[in-house]
């Protein structure tokens, strides 16, 4: 479903995504761990389109993000760590702009709308401008325009920041529920405890380098027979002394 | 809106897809229709909120811009009306309208090409807005035709607002037929097309190509503009030998305004069709509108078929650029300004340092009033080729007040845009500052130190520059500086004051505090204020130095009484100034100082 192969990105000199190779397959809830400019959001801009690869190719359902980026980005649903919203459009609005661009007709925009409004929680104030919303609003809109058109593949940048604890738990069984469904669930995130407990597969990048990549189950074998803490492998693996590209910048 | 696709809002229905949809994309009509929307709500609310929330600003740039329209059509209509009776040669007429448009359509094409560059630039490459079209499954053209159509828009709004009067004013003095008012829009429109796309063209290349170094080349590109600019202006204005606006000095300025009248300029074809409509010959007419309209459509395709090719790449290419390692420096204007304000306390120059360290590592926020203070300092320096100084006393003295009224007004903008936000902004860094060992009021006076430091210095020196090339009397000179004083005094006074009364304390941005309606209301102020201070010392000062040479003073030394008046005039002009200096800055301070001292953290 996802597929990087031996991905390279560099920002200048600073190589930021570093001979990636990675598959994640249908109906897979993958977490992508790493110190900050560990090239989490690089991997993930090459992953919506955003940013093109200097070498290897990022592929969504077997298209080619950079060559065939339309069929690509029409397969994803994106959720940045910095989104944007229109301020002046109400909720609905934003939703039915989204969801025609996909090319939903009518009467999918109306049912996907109310689906989606129910399940985060917006049917209350859907009618009302965006510039209106709390934090936690704008991130459940954007969360509900991201999956609006039933991707095939959700992308998802640090899902959690900014988030109450509702709304932590809303997300958490949003991600799992859709894997469930079949949709690929691919998320970058410094929330340890949120990849241990809801990823299928964990990926642990640092230097643009993937240092740790398999099942929760793989990774709690690794912590009880070093006896450590996820915690601690996590800064083990990630020890910025080890790699100094580390600090590789980010876009 | 295409009915073949298979969506299924149930969750369950997803299980084993793994392949996208085959379904078709949207057609790109109705690609259109989708983004067309988006843009008529956004208008809708903006304008819903525009009449709602910010009535006064909303009513005043309506009202501002009709008089400001109005007395362009009526400046324009009498103009137009005294070359139709000065010139009765139809040909010589024709000729001299023809160099008029010609030499404004040309000039504005250039703005054009490079406003239209420059804002797209920021909507292509540095707005939030394309990060989020991009990764929707549109296509890169239409998203491209989406910005462009808003950058055609943005940039040509002066066009329209400057251009339409004085078409629309030719056309009554012509007694122009009713094709030449039909056809004036879509010349106008057609017109700006090709500018505006050749400037998209560049923008496209310069970041595909070299995504690293536009900015010195964007630098390099706006100092040979400003440079032919200056060049033309000044080739046209002071070449002539004969004396300012007699008949030998026009034949010789229509003489030299023949370049901007080559064939193969668009801004040539704009002036000829419509000369030609309004002379009623609507063949030739017609077909400059068509050479128009086919040559706007071919930049657009040209533009459109450019960012096809090379947008996403560019977009990426400049994303993955290398971010700066410069590490910020204690620059010596940090210890100059330390050095200079030795006198106030140590808070208060520690935060100006901090102001200014924030305004001068963001060009934005500068470049603009750099360019303007550039080119008036320019205007100044060149003003004795202009021959005012030949001229009789009385225009002398006129001319440099103008000059003083420009200084102010742009003065006014500059407090208005740069001062008025600082407190709003502070204010949202109550948290760190209320932890500080820090009075409030501390905050208001740096301000408005601050705000008298960065106005007096260039408001003072670019008015010394005027008066000297002027060579005004060292009284005048005198006088004129006092009033500086006053001016940046009463507008400091105000844009802190009210700054402090009227904060926007959840927008981040300075430009949008600035255009609220604390922001508006302080410009407006401001440019009352500068109006009646300069009204206040210059006509008392014009009718003195009247009064004092040529016959005016033959006649004024048999009339003590009104000798006498006139001096009491000038005292008592002054006087006021000053007294209304002291109410514009001493009033709104201390309501600002009354409201910040009970806002809430």
């Amino acid at each position: 479903m996802i597929e990087f192969d031996e991905v390279t990105r560099k920002y200048g000199r600073n190589v930021a995504v570093d001979r990636l190779s990675l598959a994640v397959r249908p109906g897979e809830l993958f977490a992508l761990l790493g110190p900050n400019g560990a090239g989490k959001t690089t991997t993930i801009k090459m992953l919506a389109g955003l940013l093109r690869p200097d070498s290897g190719t990022v592929s969504v359902c077997g298209r080619d993000v950079a060559e065939d980026t339309r069929l690509a980005t029409r397969a994803l649903g994106y959720v940045p760590d910095e989104a944007f919203l229109y301020e002046k459009l109400s909720g609905r609005e934003f939703l039915e702009f989204v969801a025609e661009m996909h090319g939903m007709d009518r009467a999918a925009v109306s049912a996907g709308i109310a689906r989606e409004s129910e399940s985060f929680r917006l049917t209350g104030f859907l009618d009302r401008l965006v510039e209106t919303y709390s934090h936690g609003m704008k991130q459940r809109l954007i969360f509900a325009s991201a999956v609006l058109h039933s991707p095939a593949v959700l992308v998802i940048d640090e899902p959690m920041v900014g988030l109450d604890p509702r709304s932590v738990r809303m997300v958490k069984d949003l991600l799992v529920s859709r894997a469930a469904a079949g949709m690929t669930v691919f998320m970058s995130t410094h929330t340890l405890t949120v990849a241990e407990e809801i990823a299928d597969r964990i990926g642990i990048l640092n230097g643009g380098r993937l240092h740790f990549l398999g099942t929760v189950s793989d990774l709690q074998e690794e912590l009880s027979s070093r006896d450590t803490s996820l915690e601690s492998l996590f800064l083990e693996l990630t020890d910025r002394s080890a790699n100094p590209t580390a600090d590789a910048p980010s876009p | 809106m295409t009915d073949d696709l298979t969506f299924n809002p149930t969750i369950e229905s997803l299980a084993g897809w793994t392949s996208p949809p085959s379904s078709e994309f949207l057609s790109p009509q109705d690609e259109a229709r989708v983004f067309w929307r988006l843009r008529r709500r956004l208008a809708v609310s903006a304008l819903r909120h525009a009449f709602s929330r910010a009535r006064l600003r909303t009513t005043l740039i309506i009202v501002l811009s009709l008089v400001l329209w109005l007395g362009l059509f009526w400046l324009f209509v009498y103009g137009f009306g005294l070359v139709k009776i000065g010139i009765h040669d139809l040909e010589t007429r024709d000729h001299m309208v023809r160099a008029v448009f010609g030499m404004f359509f040309a000039a504005l094409m250039l703005m054009l090409a490079f406003s239209s560059g420059i804002i797209l630039y920021g909507s292509l490459f540095r707005s939030r807005e394309l990060s989020f079209l991009l990764t929707m499954p549109a296509r890169v053209e239409r998203v491209f035709i989406h910005k462009f159509q808003e950058a055609v828009l943005l940039s040509s709004w002066g066009f329209m607002l400057l251009g339409s009067p004085m078409l629309l004013a030719y056309g009554v003095v012509a007694d122009a037929p009713w094709y030449y008012y039909a056809m004036l829009l879509p010349f106008m429109v057609a017109f700006v097309y090709i500018p505006a796309a050749v400037g998209a063209v560049v923008c496209l290349l310069i970041v595909y190509y070299l995504p690293g170094g536009r900015t010195h080349l964007l630098i390099a590109i706006a100092a040979v503009l400003a440079v032919v600019l200056v060049w033309c202006g000044w080739y046209v204005l002071t070449g002539p030998e004969g004396h300012l606006l007699t008949p030998s000095w026009f034949r010789e300025l229509l003489g030299r305004l023949e370049f901007s009248e080559r064939r193969l300029l668009p801004s040539w074809w704009l002036s000829s069709g419509l000369l030609e409509a309004a002379r009623k010959v609507w063949s030739e007419s017609v077909l400059f509108l068509a050479v128009l309209i086919a040559n706007a459509l071919f930049c657009r395709q040209l533009a459109i078929g450019t960012a096809a090719r090379i947008f996403r790449p560019a977009f990426s290419a400049l994303h993955g650029r290398q971010a700066s390692r410069k590490r910020p420096q204690a620059a010596w204007i940090d210890r100059g300004l330390q050095g200079m304000t030795f006198f106030l306390p140590r808070q208060v120059r520690l935060m100006m340092v901090k102001d200014l360290r924030i305004f001068r590592r963001d060009p934005v926020q500068w470049s603009q009033f750099l360019i303007f203070f550039g080119l008036l300092a320019l205007y100044f320096c060149n003003i004795r080729g202009l021959q005012y100084d030949t001229y009789h006393v009385g225009w002398v003295n006129m001319v440099s007040f103008l000059n003083l009224s420009v200084v102010g007004l742009l003065m006014s903008t500059f407090t208005t845009r740069f001062i008025f936000p600082m407190i709003s902004l502070e204010g949202r860094r109550f948290w760190v500052l209320d932890l500080l060992p820090l009075r409030r009021e501390t905050i208001i006076w740096e301000k408005f130190a601050f705000a008298i430091g960065g106005s007096l210095l260039p408001c003072s020196a670019l008015i010394l520059l005027s008066d000297v090339m002027l060579r005004i009397s060292p009284l005048i000179l005198a006088g004129h500086q006092l009033t500086c004083v006053v001016l940046c005094l009463g507008l400091s006074g105000i844009a802190v004051g009210l700054g402090a009364r009227l904060p926007s304390l959840h927008e981040e941005s300075p430009s949008r505090i600035a255009a609220g309606f604390g922001g508006t209301l302080s410009l407006v102020l401001s440019t009352l204020y500068i109006v009646a201070v300069v009204l206040l010392t210059a006509l008392p000062s014009h009718f003195y130095m009247v009064a004092h040479y040529g016959d005016a003073a033959r006649f004024i030394s048999q009339k003590p009484a009104l000798q006498w008046w006139l001096r009491f005039w000038l005292i008592a002009g002054t006087a006021g100034s000053l007294l209304l200096g002291v109410l514009a800055t001493v009033v709104p301070l201390r309501i600002g100082f009354r409201a910040f001292r009970r806002l809430e953290s």
